[in-house]
């Protein structure tokens, strides 16, 4: 009767929203919802997620690693430091206010002042309004991403967010902690309205009927997003029908996923790497080259992948993945236990030492079942590991404090891109710049930091990636962390819905150009 | 009585504040709450300087000062991630919870007085082993495989009840109470979470029943009224349930005091929006705020019930003296 | 002495509180002539034996020890039981995720969850009860200042007791003797959290018992408080008591293995009974049911005649249910 109900109602909209399609509603389940309604108050997954449904970047990331236009129809470099956009025309906002480069200027200032967000853009960068519908990105120095980072620019609706809310605050405020207009309100130019929000439990979406894209296949006019945290309860929720989509679907669930008539599972290679860091202040022997090469000789990141994430990643041998300017085919995994044996002789320590483990156990995917697997394999060439997991509230001040001699860490580029691995896990370790900030093996080579360096304002691709493979070579020859795999990503989704073709390695599915046909 | 409940309401408050300073002085080890709020790239000194917004690098006395002036007032602190005050939300979300203890307390009444009684009057006959089997069984079974052994038969392979969630057909009551106990559908969203909260508690009490049950049967009373000829059923129901019930009620009443924590698990397993359930996302999520007002009002919890308890013993049981008689 | 026994034995009509002298006699005479007639407590008593002593026994029994790293290899990981199809004949009971021998494990493992649950249970009775008989028996502002004592107690769950319990312990031991102490830590964390439970169960039976005619009787012979409390009152309150214990060992089992989660428990790499219960959450959709269904009836099977016992015991002993 329900079914009946809904499907009556999907006709009846239908017909008003005049599409060749009939419009669907969707249920989506995510292990978590967006933290605010504010698009600069956190950088995470959930908040991008949020941005891409209610909001549109200026330019987004296509299948291919390649940047589509969104509401910048074109875009063309004019120098070395300034990127040119031109912005499509009648792109409407939810309040009804059309979007002009000012709006761009009043939201790129803003995003440059969140803590969150900063990082994103060279320090200095700027946007200068050439006329409504034009505006230029300027940086300091010759910035080769400028693109990877406008993929974070999704314009606000500046005459919206100004002027004073009921409390006398101004509505743009940014506020990282307690109540802010921003934080409960919205008006993006995105594919969908918020039109009920209870935090933790669900958010209500509606396609925005304004919507600028009308060539969009989109047909979902309406979606639930209900955050499931406990992994069987979402695969369970998929399972009975209870919801269409979700993620992420743990690697144990796959093949119940997949066999089941009902469901697909849609998987694609994603990029954030897992590495083990080697703490050299606490460890002595891990100065010594040989010994680091020794563990990465002795673990078995293959077996790991094949039998703990149930071939369901991509066992590492660098920092960035495939598709990624560092990466080079020829750095691969390299699991000798004999070789490991006669580095460890080599080295001395052919009787092997005990050392202290930590990694978290709700962060990564098998977090704590990989760290064990680590462990067993490491007391092969007789290095007694003592391990210890733990939820990551209580991992990441440990982390901070880099409380054991080998910690776990996973890494996603924000900028896509294969310096921003090497500038926060491996670079040596500088307070004032941030630069290796989770580095917490202190591994320290400075002729790799003035590489990433370089490569940080090399406009011509083709050098760029000359001097990242070079990074990653060195670091891999050097033994400087631990690569283990990258994490893939997983949907699950009810027959029907063609999840394919908007999900993408970045994980935030363009679900405004989701087809949902009848079941 | 009067006096009584007196008493009860200070020592209520004495109560709160003790679980206030100790929850005030363990939050440093719940782990960072900075952590949850900003992006990987955030430096280390932008945390500093949000920790001194926050007023987190204050002298634990300060925070305390703090936190007791506005507690004095009603605010128990706002919570980081719902940016509400930390009472509002878990009051928005209390209606949940004593819904799904009301539908599990519900549950055990209906099933453990009859079974506990069958199994005093009948000690060897087949259903009482068969009662007794299956209720040590669920004791047993952690309440997490029973509410997934549930979900996979209930929801996956019949579809018959819903796997999570309340629903969203719930009829507003008053203020930010929504019940679900009007509509079918918030009915059907009830029955798999009441039935694994209650799974937990029902052997106990079936057991307790039974045994008190015993106990009453082989008093000189019921003895003496049997012997008086009254028939079976008036001496087992009027007789020796009457008097089984005295302890059974404050055993029980202890026991559905401590349901409220123990729906903790259950409403994470059923995404059910409770109290229990936000706990242990704040827990994750490093919600100080929210943790400390939740155990405060945990606390409040255990004090009034216990209260109503001992009431209720005072009324039944009129030998004891409510306002605790020098022994 | 003796004098005294009998009196209060033909008052209270107990036959547990006797002087230590006749214990034995008692034994022989009651306990064990009804345990000889009760054949589900003669079952009971010798599948707990043969559990109990498999479980203490472990590294004399299984093939491999399976805390050893040095014996497992991932690739061994998930094996089916051996009598199934796809199992492997090294392997009686298939293995776990890590590619440890189930059936090992299962044997450590219940060595540690037999360990803590019986312990902590022990120390929660012996707190709790304490505390319960006092409140009950001296009644006004002693009572009102225990029972307050056990709501704040119980509103920190076991769970914030642990964080803390570990958070003091790291700062004053350092995390190396942690890992060896890891399991009187969890005995004693377990056992600090849950007192409350026997507390007011015992308080409350102690206020139902305490205005009974033999305690009168008790009280004009003259005995003291605490001989009363102990002796008296006490053997009455037996029947809640045992109820209770037999539902927190199989609750401390658990805990046990929810600590862990936290960090706190034993040391992920010596998995416990329980926690290979509670890593069923992840293998209830895939095929691995072995990895939590095996252990999961071990522990069933393990409460369940410790409830039998339990409750033969409480019929036995329970001088107001006892029929010869």
């Amino acid at each position: 009767m329900k079914k009946l109900v809904k499907s009556l109602a999907g006709i009846a909209l239908a017909t008003s929203l005049a599409l060749s399609v009939n419009a669907a509603s969707l249920k989506i389940a995510y292990d978590s919802d967006p933290v605010s309604l504010d698009p600069h108050e956190q950088l995470s997954g959930g908040t991008l997620q949020m941005s891409h449904m209610t909001f549109d970047p200026v330019v987004r990331w296509g299948k291919d690693h390649g940047f589509e236009a969104r509401l910048a129809e074109k875009w063309e470099r004019i120098d070395d430091n300034t990127m040119r956009f031109h912005l499509r025309k009648g792109v409407k906002f939810h309040s009804g206010n059309i979007l002009t480069a000012n709006d761009v200027k009043w939201t790129f200032e803003r995003l440059v002042s969140s803590p969150d967000f900063k990082a994103v853009f060279p320090a200095g960068t700027e946007v200068k309004v050439v006329n409504d519908q034009t505006f230029d990105l300027v940086t300091k120095a010759p910035y080769p991403l400028i693109l990877n980072s406008a993929t974070y620019i999704f314009p606000m609706d500046s005459k919206f967010y100004s002027g004073e809310d009921d409390k006398g605050r101004d509505k743009g405020l940014l506020k990282k902690h307690g109540d802010s207009f921003a934080s409960r309100n919205q008006s993006g130019t995105g594919p969908y309205i918020i039109t009920e929000r209870q935090q933790g439990v669900k958010v209500q979406f509606e396609r925005f009927a304004d919507y600028w894209d009308k060539k969009s296949p989109g047909n979902v006019d309406e979606i639930t997003l209900t955050p499931i945290k406990e992994n069987a309860t979402r695969v369970a929720a998929l399972l009975s029908g209870g919801v269409d989509f979700i993620f992420p679907v743990p690697p144990n669930d796959h093949d119940r996923i997949e066999r089941n008539s009902d469901t697909d599972l849609v998987t694609l290679t994603g990029t954030r790497v897992i590495t083990l860091q080697l703490n050299q202040e606490r460890v002595e022997a891990f100065k010594d080259k040989r010994v680091r090469q020794a563990i990465v000789h002795a673990i078995n990141n293959e077996a790991i992948v094949k039998k703990i994430m149930k071939g369901f990643a991509t066992a590492a041998g660098q920092q960035g993945p495939k598709g990624y300017a560092g990466f080079s085919e020829d750095l691969t995994p390299r699991y000798d236990l004999k070789k490991a044996k006669q580095l460890m002789k080599a080295a001395g320590f052919e009787k092997g030492f005990t050392i202290s483990m930590m990694a978290p156990n709700n962060r990564y995917i098998n977090d704590a079942k990989i760290a064990q697997a680590v462990a067993g394999m490491l007391r092969k060439i007789n290095v007694t590991v003592d391990l210890k997991t733990m939820p990551k509230a209580q991992y990441w001040p440990s982390f901070d404090e880099r409380a054991a001699d080998i910690m776990m860490i996973g890494w996603h580029a924000d900028t896509e891109d294969s310096a921003n691995f090497t500038e926060y896990l491996t670079a040596c370790a500088d307070a004032d710049s941030g630069w290796g900030q989770y580095n917490s093996g202190n591994y320290c080579n400075t002729a790799i930091d003035g590489l990433v360096k370089a490569a940080g304002k090399e406009t011509d691709p083709a050098k760029r990636t000359e001097m990242l493979q070079q990074v990653e070579r060195e670091l891999y020859e050097d033994a400087a962390y631990v690569p283990l795999h990258w994490q893939n990503l997983a949907w699950g989704a009810r027959k029907g819905v063609q999840a394919e073709d908007v999900v993408n390695v970045m994980n935030f599915p363009y679900l405004g150009d989701l087809v949902v046909s009848e079941k | 009585m009067l006096l009584f409940l007196f008493r009860r309401l200070m020592q209520g408050l004495v109560v709160m504040f003790v679980i206030s300073l100790i929850s005030f002085s363990i939050q440093d080890n719940l782990g960072d709450p900075l952590r949850e709020m900003v992006g990987q790239s955030v430096s280390e000194a932008e945390r500093q300087q949000l920790r001194d917004e926050l007023g987190l690098n204050d002298p634990f006395l300060t925070q305390y000062g703090r936190f007791i002036t506005k507690a004095v007032q009603g605010d128990l602190g706002t919570s980081y991630f719902f940016k509400e005050p930390a009472l509002d939300v878990i009051l928005g979300k209390m209606p949940a919870t004593l819904e799904l203890v009301f539908a599990a307390t519900l549950i055990i009444i209906i099933i453990s007085v009859p079974a506990g009684v069958y199994c005093a009057i009948r000690p060897n006959s087949m259903l009482t082993r068969a009662i007794l089997g299956i209720s040590i069984l669920g004791i047993s079974v952690p309440v997490f495989l029973t509410a997934i052994f549930s979900i996979y038969l209930f929801s996956i392979e019949l579809g018959w009840l819903p796997s999570y969630g309340r629903g969203d057909q719930l009829v507003p009551l008053f203020a930010r109470w929504e019940t679900g106990f009007l509509t079918s559908d918030g009915l059907k969203h009830l029955v798999l979470p009441a039935v694994s909260l209650a799974s937990i508690m029902l052997p106990l009490f079936i057991r307790l029943i039974r045994s008190e049950m015993v106990e009453a049967l082989s008093t000189e009373y019921v003895k003496f009224a049997k012997a008086k000829g009254l028939t079976k059923t008036r001496v087992y129901f009027l007789h020796a349930l009457k008097n089984t019930m005295l302890p059974v009620i404050t055993v029980g009443g202890v026991q559905i005091g401590t349901m409220v924590a123990y729906t903790i698990l259950t409403e994470t397993v059923f995404q059910w929006p409770g109290m229990g359930f936000l706990f242990l996302e704040a827990v994750n999520r490093v919600d100080t705020p929210l943790i400390v007002a939740y155990l405060i009002v945990v606390g409040g919890v255990f004090v009034v019930v216990n209260t109503l308890v001992d009431l209720i013993y005072g009324l039944i049981n009129p030998t004891v003296k409510l306002a605790g008689g020098n022994a | 002495m003796t004098d005294s026994t009998i009196t209060h034995s033909r008052v209270a009509d107990s036959s547990v509180d006797v002087a230590p002298s006749r214990w034995q006699r008692i034994r022989q005479s009651n306990i064990w002539y009804n345990f000889t007639r009760d054949k589900i407590a003669m079952v009971s008593a010798s599948i707990f034996a043969v559990l109990f002593l498999a479980a203490m026994l472990s590294p004399l029994i299984a093939p491999t020890n399976p805390y050893d790293l040095s014996n497992i290899d991932i690739m061994d990981s998930e094996i089916a039981p051996a009598w199934n199809e796809e199992g492997d004949e090294r392997f009686l009971l298939g293995t776990d995720a890590q590619g440890r021998d189930m059936f090992s494990t299962i044997l450590y493992g219940a060595r540690i969850s037999i360990t803590i649950g019986f312990l902590a249970v022990m120390l929660q009775a012996i707190i709790g009860i304490a505390i319960g008989l006092i409140a009950g028996y001296r009644g006004g502002r002693v009572d009102n200042f225990l029972m307050r004592v056990a709501d704040i107690q119980l509103s920190f769950s076991t769970m914030m007791v642990a964080i803390v319990v570990l958070a003091v312990f790291q700062a004053s031991f350092g995390t190396e003797l942690y890992s060896q102490l890891a399991m009187w830590m969890l005995i004693l964390v377990i056992g600090i959290a849950e007192w409350p439970q026997y507390a007011r169960t015992i308080r409350a039976s102690v206020l139902a018992e305490k205005n009974k005619e033999y305690v009168e009787a008790a009280r004009v012979m003259g005995f003291g408080a605490g001989r009363i409390m102990f002796r008296h009152i006490l053997p009455n309150c037996l029947s809640p008591i045992l109820v209770i214990s037999t539902v927190q060992i199989a609750n401390a089992i658990i805990s046990e293995a929810a600590l862990s989660f936290l960090g706190l428990g034993m040391p992920v790499s010596e998995p416990s009974l329980g926690s290979l219960i509670s890593s069923g959450f992840e293998y209830i959709f895939s095929g691995s049911w072995w990895i939590t269904v095996i252990p999961g009836a071990v522990l069933v099977v393990l409460v369940l005649v410790i409830n039998l016992l339990g409750d033969w015991l409480r019929d036995v002993l329970n001088p107001k249910i006892y029929k010869a």
